[in-house]
């Protein structure tokens, strides 16, 4: 334990807090995570590509432009309300290639399953799969599988690759954003983490809260065609929640973010399960929400559009993007006080007090 | 939801701020001791809304924060151990002890698991007897039934598997500590709405008449807050130092009885290391030796564990109330939620992480935020 | 410490000895200890629930006086303030008199 002294007094001691290990935090889509991909990948492969950190890449084939998405889903438990890994495989890549305005229509599918697992749960999620791949308009091309030893892979993972056509009108980016935007969601938060913890065993409690899982490319469709440009950045908030989504988008593009407390909509269980836990539902994953920075004046117009499809009922501008405070996203609570949404280190743990 | 969502009422929010606007002739020093309602305020914006009427001070209601750096040595060395399931709730996990914390242990392969319930704890030993149940038992007086209650079903049931390593704290002993200090300038407390719930508000009295300070015992939503505020300034305005409860929902006079008993039956008052601060004399509990038994500490042999605490802290300034997060030098800088320097900073419930989270800038969001 | 929600309880039961109720929290369900309000517990009541035990049971009475005092105070304060904007509109209309 060494004792660090900064000018203006003695503090703290500091703990070990530099670790030779990666640990659950550096996975949970917070700032443990980007620290890892900027300092561990980032720096070895040569590829400005790859350093724009989006939820896709486009890439020139020729005279062809695509979009390329990869995606790996290590879910537990496998099978959860409103899906299991293999439908969420289909929709979270799907979903990946789609925020690039791109339109999915191959995926690519590597899975790696548990010695022992039951092949009565391998049918069932490879069937919800394949209903998925069907239902989102693309189409297995290529896959792989290789089977581990018992104890490893937690049942299944799989990894899905997409490929997506450009739209060349239609290239929403995090750089994009520009103060005076309006921050639109699809639908309400928080069904997908927290479904998928009602499913695990450790903190048990009944819910009929299911996951939102959702291949989001119709509702893509419905913003190009009704706005088109006017979409400067999309993002699905999966890990991290849309905090952790928010924050990545005002940090890219330099603008601060203002939120209302009031228009976030949460749906009750899902509120009341963060209650329990002390959990914020701003960080809690989503896999069929999807978030939209749209010019001010097309916002109405693009909440029509979304609000036409039974997947966007529920949207609604939740605040805009302002040139004060660049990089921070703050939100003006329900009483009228004003607070930071900051990006978590890692994980939300469940606290007492 | 029924009993939580009306407390958080915009309107009546305005309507306790301009009560609190209109009644403060000058500005007065509050403190709460409930990491919850530390929380609530910074998470609300309250102090900012309130700054010119009050300066709210934070108290060591985090016991998280408090938990002494031995015990969470204790803590790790336990986890290490292949044959021990150890438990714990979930924000323990990441408070640092001398070389590493609960997470990391878990990164080497210790069986580390996160429980809601000091029950489910229990469960997870009697599902495997092959293993040693081991319950970090932290928290406060609200905390303290349950816990009783764990080791009482233990006993019960003859679970010898199952241990609690017991980092239990109490309030008044804290706010006595703080009022004792030379330079202590509260003038009033918000009393904590569960830690009364549970042990009512008899306690209080003495200390509202002895140092003259007005007590009042608050709920956690944002209205719950601001009528507690709003009574304390009454209080303070008329000259008055009583205990009021705010939070009349929940808190009755002589609090939980039940639950008193079976807290007196299973523990037992002892002196208690604050981490930050030092030792406030009857200020913990600790196992009775009839429930040896179930006593991580005895039952591991763990006394040999010390740790020395580092005479100048800065957390235990924060903790005291004698500085606030962003006076710190580290603060934000060396010392963010991501490498935390101290444990006010690593506790969700700690003022320093609060402050980072929520309220690294006041007055920034803009009057009018509408689609 | 201080997380306590309150929650209605649906079902009472007895396991290992304890009460134990099934707490609905909004619309998500918890089974909970209730052997700290087990002498005065119904089916309907509501109960503030900290790590899986209950440790009171929400005086419903109580809750409502708040309330109704707050919403009284907000009237209150309402007609003051218009009391004070109208004061306001009127003076402005005159010259300034220093008081």
């Amino acid at each position: 334990m060494t004792s660090a002294t900064i000018a203006g007094g003695p503090v703290c001691p500091t703990p070990v807090t530099e670790t030779e290990r990666v640990l659950l935090g550096h996975g949970s889509g917070g700032k443990m995570s980007a620290r890892l991909v900027r300092d561990r990948f980032l720096s070895r492969f040569a590829s400005p590509t790859l350093e724009l950190l989006g939820d896709g890449a486009v890439v020139r084939l020729g005279d062809a432009e695509l979009v390329v998405s990869t995606d790996t889903f290590v879910v537990s438990p496998l099978e959860f309300p409103g899906g299991n890994i293999g439908s969420l495989a289909v929709h979270g890549t799907v979903n990946d290639v789609a925020m690039m305005g791109a339109e999915p229509k191959y995926l690519s599918a590597g899975f790696v399953l548990e010695e022992g697992l039951l092949l009565d749960l391998l049918d069932r999620i490879v069937h919800t799969m394949a209903n998925a791949a069907v239902a989102a308009g693309v189409t297995l091309v290529a896959g792989d599988t290789k089977v581990v030893e018992r104890g490893k892979a937690d049942g299944m993972y799989i990894n899905t690759t997409g490929l997506g056509a450009v739209r060349s009108d239609f290239r929403p980016v995090p750089t994009a954003a520009r103060p005076g935007d309006a921050v639109l969601v699809s639908g309400p938060l928080g069904r997908h983490g927290i479904a998928v913890m009602a499913a695990r065993n450790g903190i048990a409690f009944e819910t009929t809260i299911e996951s939102d899982s959702a291949a989001l490319s119709p509702l893509v469709a419905a913003l190009h065609q009704s706005v088109g440009a006017a979409v400067h950045v999309l993002r699905d908030p999966t890990r991290g929640g849309l905090a952790s989504a928010l924050n990545e988008i005002a940090a890219a593009a330099g603008v601060g973010i203002e939120l209302d407390e009031t228009s976030v909509p949460v749906p009750g269980p899902v509120e009341a399960v963060c209650e329990m836990l002390g959990f914020d539902p701003l960080y809690v994953a989503n896999e069929g929400v999807l978030v939209a920075l749209v010019e001010a004046e097309a916002a109405p117009r693009a909440l029509r559009a979304l609000r036409a499809h039974p997947l966007g009922a529920d949207a609604a501008q939740i605040g805009k993007v302002i040139d004060r405070h660049p990089g921070i996203v703050a939100m003006k609570t329900a009483i009228g006080g004003s607070r930071v949404v900051d990006m978590l280190p890692g994980d939300q743990l469940p606290r007492i007090c | 939801m029924k009993y939580l969502s009306e407390y958080r009422d915009p309107a009546l929010a305005r309507t306790l701020i301009e009560r609190i606007r209109h009644t403060a002739t000058r500005r007065w020093v509050l403190m709460e001791v409930c990491g919850g309602q530390t929380h609530t305020i910074v998470k609300q914006g309250i102090n900012q809304l309130l700054t010119e009427q009050v300066e709210m001070v934070h108290g060591p209601g985090c016991p998280v924060c408090v938990t002494p750096l031995e015990q969470i040595d204790r803590a790790l060395h336990l986890a290490k151990d292949a044959r021990v399931i150890f438990t714990s709730f979930g924000d323990m996990l990441r408070v640092p002890g001398s070389e590493c914390d609960l997470f990391q242990i878990r990164a080497r392969g210790g069986d580390v698991r996160v429980v809601y319930s000091p029950l489910d704890a229990l469960a997870l030993a009697r599902h495997h007897p092959d293993r040693d149940g081991v319950f970090f038992a932290v928290g406060f007086e609200t905390t303290a039934p349950a816990n009783a209650m764990a080791v009482w079903q233990a006993h019960v049931q003859g679970v010898e598997n199952f241990s609690m390593l017991v980092s239990h704290v109490t309030v008044p002993p804290a706010m006595v500590a703080i009022l004792e200090s030379p330079d202590n300038r509260v003038q009033g407390f918000l009393a904590a709405g569960h830690v009364c719930t549970v042990m009512g508000w008899t306690e209080y009295e003495p200390l509202a008449k002895r140092y003259e300070v007005p007590i009042v015992v608050t709920g956690f939503e944002p209205l719950d807050i601001l009528e507690g505020i709003y009574m304390a300034v009454c209080q303070l305005e008329d000259g008055r130092h009583e205990v009021e409860n705010q939070y009349v929902r929940s808190v009755r006079r002589d609090g939980n009885q039940p639950a008193q008993e079976l807290v007196t039956r299973v523990f037992e008052l002892v002196d208690r290391p604050w981490r930050g601060i030092g030792v406030i004399p009857g200020s913990g509990l600790r196992l009775r030796p009839e429930f040896s038994a179930f006593d991580a500490e005895r039952k591991f042999g763990l006394a040999g564990i010390r740790a020395e605490e580092p005479s100048a802290c800065r957390a235990g300034d924060v903790l005291r109330g004698k500085l606030k997060p962003f006076e710190c030098a580290a603060f934000g800088t060396a010392c963010t939620p991501e490498h935390p320097l101290g444990a006010p900073m690593v506790s969700s419930e700690g003022a320093c992480a609060a402050y980072y989270n929520y309220g690294r800038m006041q007055s920034v969001v803009s009057e009018e935020v509408s689609p | 410490m201080c997380l306590g929600i309150p929650g209605r309880i649906v079902e009472i039961q007895e396991r290992d000895g304890l009460a134990t109720g099934l707490v609905d929290f909004g619309g998500v369900r918890r089974e909970v200890c209730l052997a700290y309000v087990a002498d005065d517990v119904e089916v309907g009541d509501y109960a503030i629930v900290h790590v899986g035990f209950a440790i009171s049971l929400v005086d419903e009475d109580e809750a409502r006086r708040t309330f109704e005092i707050l919403q009284e105070m907000s009237q209150l304060d309402e007609l003051e303030w218009m009391r004070e904007i109208a004061e306001r509109s009127l003076s402005a209309r005159q010259p300034e008199v220093t008081p």
